[in-house]
């Protein structure tokens, strides 16, 4: 087994870095954006509460009486579901999650890079260049990946806060009207989004500092949404659909739009390595877990995963998913069932807990929050069939996957014990 | 070896007429400049998608008819229209 993929005790800016790829991605900014243009000042202690719900199930998930359990989070959850549908949500949520982010975030940069740096550069070029870099550097051994890492969530994170501590500045500290004015719209529909912002979060190998990330991801994404009141009405942040570049355009000019430019690019590379950290890591446990062969596990993390992917992504940018809305359905969709997996997580952990009557109640609680949270992302979307239809062939084909492993896996360890016995 | 000739002149013929296809008229940027606020010109922002929503520059007043939904916007506009098309 590769011991260093399955590590969870980090430095304290790795166990930042490794949590918030999703977080500091365009599509994050997009959320946030939108959110505060919806609830404005309410944004605020809004995203706190999220963000404490979310450092509570992180807390959930590290009691002392599930760390010690073989292969973490996956044996907990197979204790509670069963090996197979276990491993199938553990697939479904993750897998295509890196798929459908891959496509959509590779090429919002690919514009980006177009749009701000280089007029001549073709979009998709840039796509598909970023593409196999970041395939590459898969490949690289992991203290090398890890710092990549934490080069690219310092990046994004220190423009965005640049160009918070800029707007400032030249605002002279006072923020406008806008920030004081009245949510527009106020309901769970709103609010619910910002659950999805810690997409990959708590599958980091971080399970020391539970409430690190989220107290981190609060001040960050306070000051963006304070500063962004400050310089665009609610009305342009709700219509906009790159509402951080209107910001950036607004508080900076062309400086502001480059160094958010940076902090695009730079965020598309924190949430692909992130997330793609975060499945090595969950299959490492999955077949940790069924005592799979050591050799199997390490090529199929470090090779066999990254390059099917990339060559999904690659296939999925090249056939224009990208170009179609039915990406931003999926993507959702994909979100959704990370979520669902988080829930399951959580309520495994609950049950386990119950058992040593020991209920932690304030875990309890936050788990209820984020059932509510995900029943209200699927009611409030107009396109929810076709959020079921994939889900479930989502989750059809990840059962079909595990359960060939399975299969694969027991003849393995029948024929190895058969030589064994000869 | 006859197959050989045989297959590269249709491919030839296949992409030189492709190429005559792609022929189709052309406004630069300073055209297009000139001719905005005319009320005999529509623009037709043709992307759909992160196409469109990830891209920044979008034209003032430009009417969104994403290009793999022809066959719905067109019916809207009559033949002698002057139709202007962007996607990028």
């Amino acid at each position: 087994m590769d011991s260093l993929i399955l590590q969870t005790k980090h430095s304290f800016f790795l166990s930042l870095a490794l949590g918030a790829g999703w977080l500091l991605s365009p599509e994050s900014l997009v959320i946030t954006g939108n959110s505060s243009g919806h609830m404005t000042w309410l944004t605020l202690p809004v995203l706190a509460i999220v963000a404490l719900l979310f450092g509570l199930t992180a807390r959930l998930l590290q009691q002392p009486q599930l760390s010690s359990r073989k292969g973490e989070e996956f044996t907990l959850l197979a204790e509670f579901t069963g090996t197979i549908p276990a491993t199938a949500l553990t697939i479904a949520s993750s897998l295509p999650l890196i798929v459908l982010s891959a496509t959509a975030l590779l090429v919002t940069s690919g514009y980006t890079f177009n749009e701000v740096f280089l007029y001549w550069f073709p979009n998709f070029g840039f796509a598909f260049l970023l593409l196999a870099i970041l395939t590459i550097l898969q490949f690289c051994p992991e203290k090398i990946l890890h710092r990549a890492q934490i080069f690219f969530v310092a990046l994004a994170a220190g423009g965005l806060l640049s160009l918070c501590l800029l707007g400032f500045v030249k605002i002279g500290g006072a923020t406008s009207q806008q920030v004081a004015e009245l949510p527009t719209h106020f309901s769970w529909a709103t609010i619910a989004p910002l659950f999805l912002l810690f997409a990959g979060s708590t599958l980091g190998s971080n399970r020391e500092r539970p409430f690190l990330l989220p107290i981190a991801a609060t001040v960050l994404f306070a000051l963006w949404i304070v500063i962004s009141l400050s310089y665009v009405t609610p009305d342009r942040l709700i219509s906009s659909t790159i509402p951080y570049m209107t910001a950036a355009r607004k508080i900076l000019g062309d400086p502001g739009r480059q160094i958010m430019g940076a902090v695009v690019i730079s965020g598309t590379c924190a949430a692909y390595t992130g997330l793609m950290l975060a499945a090595r890591r969950l299959l490492a446990t999955i077949i940790d877990s069924k005592s799979g062969s050591q050799l199997f596990s390490i090529k199929m993390q470090r090779w066999l995963l990254p390059t099917l992917l990339a060559l999904i992504t690659a296939i999925l940018m090249a056939t224009g998913l990208a170009g179609e809305e039915l990406l931003e359905v999926l993507l959702r969709a994909a979100l959704m069932l990370w979520l669902l997996h988080h829930i399951f997580l959580c309520i495994s952990a609950l049950v386990w807990l119950k058992k040593d009557s020991r209920l932690p109640l304030a875990g309890g609680g936050a788990t209820l929050a984020m059932v509510a949270a995900l029943f209200s992302l699927f009611i409030s979307n107009a396109e929810h069939t076709k959020i079921l239809i994939f889900s479930f062939s989502m989750l059809g084909i990840s059962t079909l996957l595990a359960l060939i492993w399975l299969t694969i896996n027991k003849r393995r360890n029948h024929s190895a014990k058969e030589q064994e016995t000869q | 070896m006859k197959k050989l000739i045989i297959f590269l002149t249709f491919f030839l013929l296949s992409t030189g007429l492709q190429a005559f296809a792609l022929e189709v008229p052309t406004v630069s940027k300073d055209e297009l400049k000139a001719k905005l606020g005319s009320q005999d010109m529509t623009i037709l922002d043709v992307r759909a998608g992160r196409d469109w929503s990830s891209s920044e520059f979008k034209i003032k007043g430009a009417i969104r008819a994403p290009g793999n939904k022809i066959a719905e916007w067109s019916k809207n506009y009559q033949k002698d229209q002057e139709l202007i098309l962007y996607c990028a």
